[in-house]
């Protein structure tokens, strides 16, 4: 399929200590289409970041493969944006020069980059912070600049990885929203992990739920929620039949892990 | 809103709020005042304690004569000297070894014998090798302070934050880019504060050296004024090297201000 950018095919990860194996993933297949909004949502530690760094070439499949348009991944490719729960910011840079990094890795002369900096930090409200060290901003601030430099770098598709997890709600809701803007906006691709199911069916156009241990993809599930979305988007009563069944899903693997583990406190 | 918790208890202290520096002002000044009081009321003897008005009149004597400063000099030369030279081949090795496995498996045993041996240790075979010279005052500091500042800057590559090398690859840095724009700059804090560390344990090493053998410098001042019973000599020797250390420390931390602007407080 033509229109198809993501492809993960079998893939499975172990991770091989001296004293055990961990299956972090075991045959996750998921395809994702031009200009979709997909995000999986799942339990803490069910292997959704392992996922996500292997489509980013972080991490190399133990087997299957990831393609891009139809090729393999084998390294990090700069067509995927990575966007980190921890911000990973560059401490020793201000707002602005953390927002040119790419721009300025591409070889783009300071003018130039600059200005287009400008612009995306204009896009995530923080004009008047761009001479300022990540130290002197909030939480939410600093996940709008990691924000606006993946944005600045002009990736196809955008991987977030829980990048709201450690922000208050507000913020969080704050954020979320302006996500759906630049999503509507651009034309990009995005994949999105989180353990919200608030969070999956505010943003996305297609969620997908995973399994713990060894992680696996188990329900896919078209989110037809009307667009432009906001907050109110929970008041709709589609809103609530999703969610009861998607919880159901996760409920089961909640459960499944909390019997395993005694007492797991994870919440979605 | 009538409050009965603890809340305006600041309120009521706050009128016997002194400013601290104050304290620490009348803290010192009680200090010299006791101590000066106990040898002028014949407690002990100047030869074994002198009084501080006796320290200062040395310092005077010594000032007069233009010796305060030469000694000094001599010995903060030697210090600057040794630490620069370790600090220049040190530092940059710290990096290399902290970017190549390989290299730091061949350094690795080589530098794990270095480090534990305390700087004076080498002041024998260094006084065989090259005699009681300037030479051999630098090669001390450099032999104290080299393996460990290799060894913390190794560490400071290695403390960065796996996920931030990420994100510069994954926004398009190569290699050497990774290494000035990531490894550097985000490992320099913990290198200016090994290096800072380091410079405390120089003066340390110069001190030593120049007690065992030297014509001049502030160790070479307290043992000559051992040898004449100038115990006042002795002190002085000492606050000087205290002031001059206190000094070269606040020099540094404002240099630390400008190299690393993006650290707070």
């Amino acid at each position: 399929m033509a229109n198809t950018v993501i492809q993960v095919n079998d893939l499975t990860k172990i991770f091989e200590t001296k004293k055990e194996k961990v299956t972090a993933l075991q045959d996750v297949n998921l395809t994702i289409k031009n200009r979709e909004f997909v995000v999986l949502v799942g339990a803490s530690g069910c292997g959704k970041t392992t996922l996500i760094n292997t489509i980013a070439g972080f991490e190399k499949p133990t087997s299957g493969e990831v393609l891009l348009h139809g090729e393999p991944v084998t390294g990090i490719d700069p067509r995927c944006g990575m966007v980190f729960q921890q911000y990973a910011l560059f401490d020793w840079k201000t707002v602005i020069n953390n927002v040119d990094f790419g721009l300025k890795m591409k070889g783009m002369k300071l003018k130039e980059r600059r200005e287009l900096a400008q612009q995306y930090i204009d896009m995530v409200g923080l004009q008047g912070f761009e001479n300022a060290y990540p130290s002197q901003l909030s939480g939410g601030m600093k996940q709008r600049v990691s924000l606006a430099r993946t944005l600045a770098n002009n990736p196809e598709i955008m991987l977030l990885d829980e990048p709201f997890a450690a922000l208050d709600a507000m913020t969080r809701q704050v954020l979320q929203e302006e996500l759906i803007r630049i999503y509507s906006e651009s034309q990009k691709t995005i994949l999105f992990i989180t353990h919200s199911i608030d969070e999956a069916l505010l943003l996305s156009t297609r969620v997908s739920v995973m399994t713990s241990r060894p992680g696996k993809i188990k329900q896919f599930l078209e989110n037809d929620l009307p667009w432009p979305r906001d907050a109110d988007v929970q008041l709709h009563p589609r809103y609530q039949e999703l969610k009861s069944e998607v919880w159901s899903t996760v409920q089961e693997e909640v459960m499944k892990t909390a019997g395993l583990l005694g007492a797991d406190k994870d919440k979605c | 809103m009538p409050s009965l918790s603890g809340n305006n208890v600041p309120g009521l202290l706050k009128g016997f709020k002194l400013d601290l520096r104050v304290v620490s002002v009348i803290s010192l000044v009680l200090f010299i005042t006791i101590w000066e009081s106990i040898i002028r009321a014949g407690l002990v003897a100047p030869l074994f304690l002198p009084a501080p008005s006796m320290i200062v009149n040395d310092f005077m004597r010594l000032y007069e004569r233009g010796e305060i400063w030469f000694h000094i000099s001599a010995s903060a030369r030697r210090v600057l000297i040794g630490f620069a030279l370790a600090g220049s081949i040190a530092v940059p090795l710290g990096i290399l070894l902290g970017a190549s496995k390989f290299l730091k498996a061949v350094a690795d045993p080589l530098l794990s014998i270095l480090r534990p041996l305390p700087s004076m240790s080498w002041i024998p075979l260094s006084l065989l090798w090259l005699g009681i010279t300037e030479t051999q005052k630098y090669s001390i500091v450099f032999m104290g302070s080299f393996a460990p500042t290799v060894l913390y800057t190794i560490e400071a590559t290695r403390s960065i934050d796996p996920v931030i090398i990420r994100a510069a690859l994954n926004l398009g840095a190569s290699r050497a880019r990774l290494m000035r724009e990531v490894i550097l700059p985000g490992s320099l804090p913990m290198i200016v504060s090994g290096l800072k560390v380091m410079l405390g344990i120089a003066w340390t090493t110069v001190i030593s050296a120049e007690l065992v053998a030297a014509d001049k410098g502030l160790g070479y001042l307290i043992m000559d004024g051992r040898e004449f019973f100038r115990t006042e000599q002795v002190l002085l020797g000492m606050a000087l090297i205290s002031i001059t250390v206190m000094t070269i420390d606040i020099a540094f931390r404002s240099v630390e201000k400008k190299i690393i602007p993006w650290m707070e407080g």
